[in-house]
């Protein structure tokens, strides 16, 4: 056990040192919003920014920022071309509450579900709202966790530096 | 110590050789949680003396990823851990490894791994730090995906409990295909079909576990028990229909009292939904479906699958005071949600458009006759309902009054059976009705302001064991939130039992957020209560004192 420890924390020094930052993993099933698997690989914006927003029906307020961010979005797609991808974290409890949820509040957001936690562990993630910024190469470049009023207007600076 | 530091040195700079001749990179993501808690007596709210003065839970998540490989590695720390979290975890160490490839048509874990068939009724391995639970099963876990719409998950590992491993082996395969993708037919068709079905096998050596009917015998205990699941996931337009069906075999265990009655469940969802409106309806039924790899264990721990509550996961403090769990013992139950948006300029929409969200849902036992004890069927089930577990109803309106003030209000009406936390009692039946305005005071301030109400027709009784639970009684609350900036907030609040009840709880926070970096500091008194998630619960004693949480992700 302790080997193993030690020999990845030494791959770990010794190899990523030189690595570059990192990128949203390929490979993970996740569900569309109609049910269908799907690999992470699809969540895709044509060598545009990317924002990920991890969130759950139930979190409040992942749903205030999902809320604030769908009257600006349209400004913000024509400004700087940045598409927003929500990622659920609900359960089995609330997973099928996911597709009224989203359509009940009208998000005009790309949305998976990631039931089993696979990309949220992936990426990192601790608790929601948390939120990424991929760059025209699929890097992270930011990451954010939870929101408060005026966060909006944070996360789409970072965007818009990205384009400079 | 010497040899290992040697070790490590010398790995490090292969690592570094190989890396700089570009055979490794990869990068490394991960996070880090620390959560500490200071408690002194509170004989009102029932709080103790933490004699250690400090309590502790930390763990750190790293995550190595290269192309298609990664592999991972959790370091967790109770010294000692914080109040509600079993004394086993107290102690340190490598709560979890593993090495994974992930490709395009094949994904392949060794180690710990979490894993879901379905919505998890016959499996799911899964962790919650707030709720001190982690199933992981170590073992290997395989996924195909040899074409488009098509699944085959195959597991097969022992499940983690605490710092040890449940006797019981768990193996398992399952498959999933959406004929839209697979049948050249239906790829245009407005039918969307998704089929699945899955199972579950568990084994375990032999044990003595006496008769009830005659303790000089023991049981015949089968030694392998398996679980089916059958699944559709159907839409057409605006409409969709998911459904799970699952059976066990006899699995007389410590839970449903030895008893060899087979168990079953069924849940579906149907839903229809468009843009700015969406109705949907809920109907479960289990019938002993808890489904654990060590038959003698009670408790939270070792559960192979997982039974999703059907009730709303409310997240205001009263509306969730009374949290349901799932009986998996049996339980019949429905819940019904509306969404709608009347927009802008419609008559009940004004000119910022309104919210309304309604929620209601209601659990029953299951009607049985009990027909003997441990070692025979148990029980017989009827068709008609139970007692009464839980019920509520909730009414949501949410409005914006201008570009800077939101308000949400609503009101509830909930019945509680105090059974459900196997706890003696009457129903009790609550009113409850909370208000919340958010006001965007300028650019870098906002405001929060939340009053919430209870009324209720229990009452508290120090001396009466029926009437012992902290939460009876007519409440008032008040929160403040202050957010100054993205980075900075403070807030206060405090719960006070004005009549028939018991308990003041007050709360200061102040919490700092950077990136991914959050530091909450709170001081105050936390009411003891069932913190549930997903309806798994844990029980939480009462505190009084300082807690502080950080976390960041890298």
């Amino acid at each position: 056990m302790k080997k193993i420890l030690f020999t990845f924390i030494a791959l770990i020094l010794g190899g990523a040192a030189w690595a570059q930052n990192a990128k949203l993993p390929e490979n993970i099933t996740l569900k569309d919003i109609d049910g269908q698997s799907v690999q992470s690989s699809v969540i895709q914006n044509g060598g545009k920014p990317i924002i990920i927003s991890f969130w759950a029906t139930w979190c409040k307020p992942c749903n205030l920022e999902l809320n604030t961010i769908k009257d600006l979005y349209d400004e913000w797609r024509e400004e700087t071309g940045v598409k927003l991808v929500a990622v659920s974290i609900d359960d089995a409890r609330s997973a099928a509450r996911v597709k009224p949820h989203v359509e009940g509040n009208d998000w005009p957001y790309e949305v998976y579900l990631d039931q089993n936690s696979d990309l949220k562990r992936a990426m990192g993630v601790v608790n929601v709202p948390h939120t990424f910024i991929l760059n025209g190469n699929g890097e992270i470049v930011w990451q954010h966790t939870g929101y408060q009023a005026g966060g909006e207007e944070e996360l789409i600076e970072k965007v818009r530096e990205l384009l400079k | 110590m010497i040899k290992r530091i040697f070790t490590l040195a010398l790995l490090a700079a292969l690592g570094s050789t190989v890396s700089a001749q570009g055979l490794l990179g990869g990068h490394v993501t991960g996070n880090v949680q620390m959560d500490g808690q200071m408690s002194s007596a509170d004989s009102i709210i029932g709080a103790q003396d933490v004699p250690e003065k400090l309590l502790m839970n930390a763990r750190a998540d790293v995550l190595y990823t290269n192309g298609d490989f990664s592999a991972g590695l959790r370091f967790e720390l109770y010294q000692n851990p914080l109040l509600g979290f079993d004394a086993k975890y107290s102690g340190q160490g490598l709560a979890n490894y593993f090495v994974a490839y992930n490709g395009e048509k094949l994904s392949i874990t060794a180690g710990h791994f979490y894993e879901q068939f379905g919505s998890g009724m016959i499996l799911r391995a899964y962790e919650d730090r707030y709720l001190g639970l982690d199933n992981a099963l170590l073992g290997m876990n395989v996924q195909l995906r040899p074409v488009p719409g098509v699944t085959i998950k195959g597991v097969i590992g022992r499940q983690k409990i605490f710092w040890e491993y449940g006797e019981g082996l768990v193996r398992g395969i399952d498959g999933e295909v959406n004929l839209n993708s697979i049948l050249g037919f239906m790829k245009e068709s407005k039918f969307r079909t998704t089929l699945g079905a899955g199972f579950v096998s568990k084994y375990e050596d032999d044990e003595v576990i006496p008769s009830s009917a005659n303790p000089e015998m023991r049981l015949n205990l089968p030694l392998n028990v398996g679980a089916t699941s059958l699944r559709a996931d159907l839409g057409y337009g605006n409409w969709s229909l998911q459904t799970e069906y699952v059976m066990k075999g006899q699995d007389p265990n410590a839970i449903n009292g030895y008893v060899y009655h087979p168990g079953q469940a069924l849940l579906l969802n149907l839903i229809y939904s468009q843009r700015g409106f969406s109705a949907s309806v809920q109907a479960k039924r289990i019938d002993n479906m808890g489904f654990k790899s060590v038959r003698s264990q009670s408790g939270e721990m070792l559960y192979i699958n997982y039974l999703p509550a059907i009730t709303k996961n409310h997240t205001y403090a009263f509306l969730s005071m009374y949290p349901y769990a799932t009986q998996v013992n049996g339980e019949q139950g429905l819940q019904a949600d509306v969404m709608y948006k009347f927009k802008k300029g419609s008559f009940l929409g004004g000119e910022t458009g309104l919210d309304l969200h309604l929620n209601g849902s209601v659990v029953y036992g299951l009607d049985t006759t009990v027909t003997g004890g441990a070692g025979t069927e148990g029980y017989s089930v009827n068709s008609g309902l139970g007692e009464t577990l839980y019920g509520d109803v909730s009414v949501e309106i949410a409005k914006k009054l201008s570009k800077a003030v939101k308000y949400t209000v609503t009101y509830a009406y909930q019945v509680f059976n105090p059974v459900v936390e196997n706890e003696p009692g009457d129903l009790h039946h609550n009113h409850i009705v909370v208000a919340d305005v958010l006001w965007k005071v300028n650019k870098g301030h906002s405001l929060r302001f939340e009053a919430e109400w209870m009324g209720s027709d229990s009452h508290y009784d120090a001396n009466d064991p029926a009437h012992s639970d902290r939460r009876a009684g007519d409440w008032i609350m008040g929160l403040v939130e202050w957010n100054i900036g993205t980075h900075w907030f403070l807030s206060a609040s405090d719960q006070y039992a004005y009549n028939d009840g018991i308990g003041n709880y007050y709360n200061f926070t102040v919490g700092y957020t950077s990136g991914a970096t959050r530091l909450q500091v709170g001081y105050g008194k936390q009411r003891e209560g069932l913190l549930c998630i997903g309806g798994v619960c844990r029980l939480v004693p009462a505190s009084n004192g300082l807690t502080f949480s950080l976390t960041t992700s890298f």
